[in-house]
């Protein structure tokens, strides 16, 4: 995997789904319906942010998908570089946060 | 209800679609996140999810394409780099395929060479003769008599079918006042086109005026006419001669022996003028049931004429034109006779346990091999082509020597090197093998094995080369390692252990 710098440019459409799964959106089709945008963007898009080490994925527990009788789902999260990847991209997108609010800012 | 299921369907199947683009390896993780997605997707749609534009299942579905597509380029991008690696096999093809390539373009780029690999451009030309008198068969001289031609002409109708006669002249030709040129001008019998096949636009169409017809060569018509197209039908003088230019004639139209800038179509009586003395060189079509199977090649005959024989050479103008194959197919007999005796033909000694290595292991390295071979025998024999006849595209004679003398060493060290780049590669990768390390030295352990050990980077074996030959150990040796190794090699964590 490659690690890409903290003060990497993003484009807006990146911006958007760091923010969104930043926001809680942690499934592709969450994060489709909060960025309002179409699945042959999203997808690739998390799979490029996934190769430069800004997002994580991981497959959810076998126990719970079972419970729910459906097939277990993959899930992504930030890493620490792509939390800080996103501090910078406010900088450059400052209408990012209040588009896909995240949970600090809607509790703050 | 009926819609949903039909479009639950035709989602699924436009995921499995995609998922063929995905590489073999991360194919069942991709498919089983997009069946997640989709699942998800069918159960919510009852849902909140049903009024919004992406609740269509069909829609989200396709997203699957640029997905599976993105994976697969990113896949061969990082993938291929590393099977283009130092001392693949891939990159050792690729190597040579260029330079066939490469090849082939000076061939195609050089006229003489184009023409030699070309098939002949005449119809039938398995049945066209060649007839000279004894002793020039094949040559680029003149050697029959008019007289001859003339004698055959009414003599020869159970053997030959046609017979045409033409002889290379230089004339002068007045393009325009105080312009003239000095060309070669083929004098021939009016039905030589006709003999040969060949359909020159305009030719038949100038046949009524009764004029000779004169038909240039393009490059000629492209020199002294500037490639004029209202040439066509004018007349022009050829040495105080009123002929008419009927048509042009490609350049690799003419393949029969003589260099021509010119064919002059003339009619018997017009050809009469000739002197009984005058050589040429007469073409004919034979006819079948007079000569016995094979048509090809070259035969001789002999003709009694008022008590005297005259012998005559035969040969077949497919045969003629074919000579750059035959050279070149005699130039790879010599290699492959003196290749033993300039280099060992064994690739040593490899375990013959089917565990070590499997049957298709052993087919792709038999078939890496004679994809080799095969691709230095194109490329040697592209490179000597265009080397003899580049240099010698009007002497037929010269460019069979150029070719043998070009050809045969080059067949030689390409299969020298093929053998040895072989002998160094790993029968399971065929990547080239690295890191010589010598063992032992002959001087200070005479009856210990000494020699060099070079190993293969993904820790699939040891290949041993001993340093003198003994009974017991004389041709190298490779040494399987089982995959519990692979830990100690640089390469070994490479994606696939088996791929070239």
């Amino acid at each position: 995997m490659l690690a890409m710098p903290a003060d990497a440019k993003l484009s807006h459409t990146a911006a958007m789904i760091l923010q969104a799964i930043h926001a809680g959106q942690i499934y592709g089709f969450s994060v489709m319906q909060m960025t309002g945008l179409p699945s042959g963007t999203v997808y690739p898009a998390m799979r490029r942010l996934e190769r430069d080490g800004l997002i994580a994925s991981k497959w959810e527990q076998q126990s719970i998908a079972d419970a729910e009788q459906r097939p277990p789902r993959k899930y992504y999260r930030l890493t620490r570089t792509g939390r800080a990847t996103l501090e910078a991209a406010y900088e450059r997108y400052p209408l990012l946060e209040k588009m896909i609010p995240s949970p600090e800012a809607e509790r703050a | 209800m009926r819609r949903g299921r039909v479009d639950s369907a035709l989602a699924r199947i436009n995921v499995r679609a995609a998922s063929l683009l995905v590489p073999r390896s991360g194919r069942a993780n991709w498919t089983a996140e997009w069946t997640a997605e989709l699942h998800h997707l069918c159960h919510a749609a009852g849902d909140d999810l049903a009024g919004s534009p992406d609740s269509d299942l069909v829609q989200f579905s396709l997203g699957a394409y640029p997905d599976a597509f993105w994976i697969c380029c990113h896949h061969l991008r990082s993938d291929g780099l590393a099977r283009l690696g130092s001392g693949s096999a891939l990159r050792c093809g690729l190597f040579l395929v260029a330079g066939v390539l490469a090849a082939l373009l000076i061939c195609l780029a050089e006229s003489g060479a184009r023409d030699a690999l070309l098939p002949p451009p005449y119809r039938d030309s398995g049945d066209l003769v060649l007839i000279s008198s004894d002793g020039y068969n094949g040559t680029q001289k003149p050697s029959t008599a008019f007289a001859d031609y003339e004698e055959w002409t009414n003599d020869t109708a159970n053997l030959f079918t046609q017979i045409a006669f033409y002889r290379p002249a230089v004339k002068g030709i007045h393009i325009a006042h105080y312009d003239d040129a000095r060309l070669v001008v083929a004098q021939a019998s009016d039905n030589l086109l006709q003999l040969l096949g060949l359909h020159v636009a305009g030719a038949a169409a100038s046949a009524a005026k009764g004029e000779p017809r004169l038909l240039l060569s393009h490059s000629v018509w492209s020199a002294l006419y500037q490639s004029n197209p209202g040439i066509v039908g004018q007349s022009v003088d050829i040495d105080g001669r009123t002929v008419a230019i009927a048509g042009i004639l490609p350049d690799a139209d003419w393949r029969l022996p003589g260099r021509i800038d010119a064919v002059l179509l003339e009619s018997p009586s017009d050809l009469a003028a000739l002197s009984t003395r005058a050589r040429g060189f007469v073409i004919a079509r034979i006819r079948k049931s007079a000569f016995p199977p094979p048509h090809g090649g070259w035969r001789k005959m002999v003709e009694a004429r008022y008590g005297v024989e005259y012998a005559f050479d035969c040969i077949s103008v497919a045969h003629l034109l074919g000579q750059p194959s035959i050279v070149f197919l005699f130039a790879l007999l010599l290699a492959c006779l003196a290749l033993p005796a300039t280099t060992a033909i064994p690739l040593g000694d490899y375990p013959r346990r089917h565990d070590h290595l499997p049957a298709a292991v052993n087919a792709r390295r038999w078939g890496f091999l004679f994809v080799k071979f095969a691709l230095v025998i194109i490329l040697v024999d592209l490179c000597s082509t265009a080397l003899a006849y580049g240099l010698y595209a009007h002497n037929p004679v010269n460019a069979i020597y150029v070719q043998i003398v070009a050809a045969f060493p080059g067949l030689l060290f390409g299969f020298r090197w093929t053998l040895q780049d072989q002998r160094r590669r790993c029968p399971e990768c065929l990547r080239r093998l690295s890191n010589p390390a010598r063992v032992g030295q002959a001087s200070c352990n005479f009856l210990s094995w000494n020699g060099t050990e070079l190993f293969c980077m993904r820790g699939h074996g040891l290949l041993h080369i001993p340093e003198l030959p003994t009974s017991w150990f004389s041709t190298q040796r490779w040494l399987c390692l089982d995959p519990s190794w692979r830990g100690l090699f640089a390469e070994s964590c490479a994606p696939s252990p088996g791929a070239v």
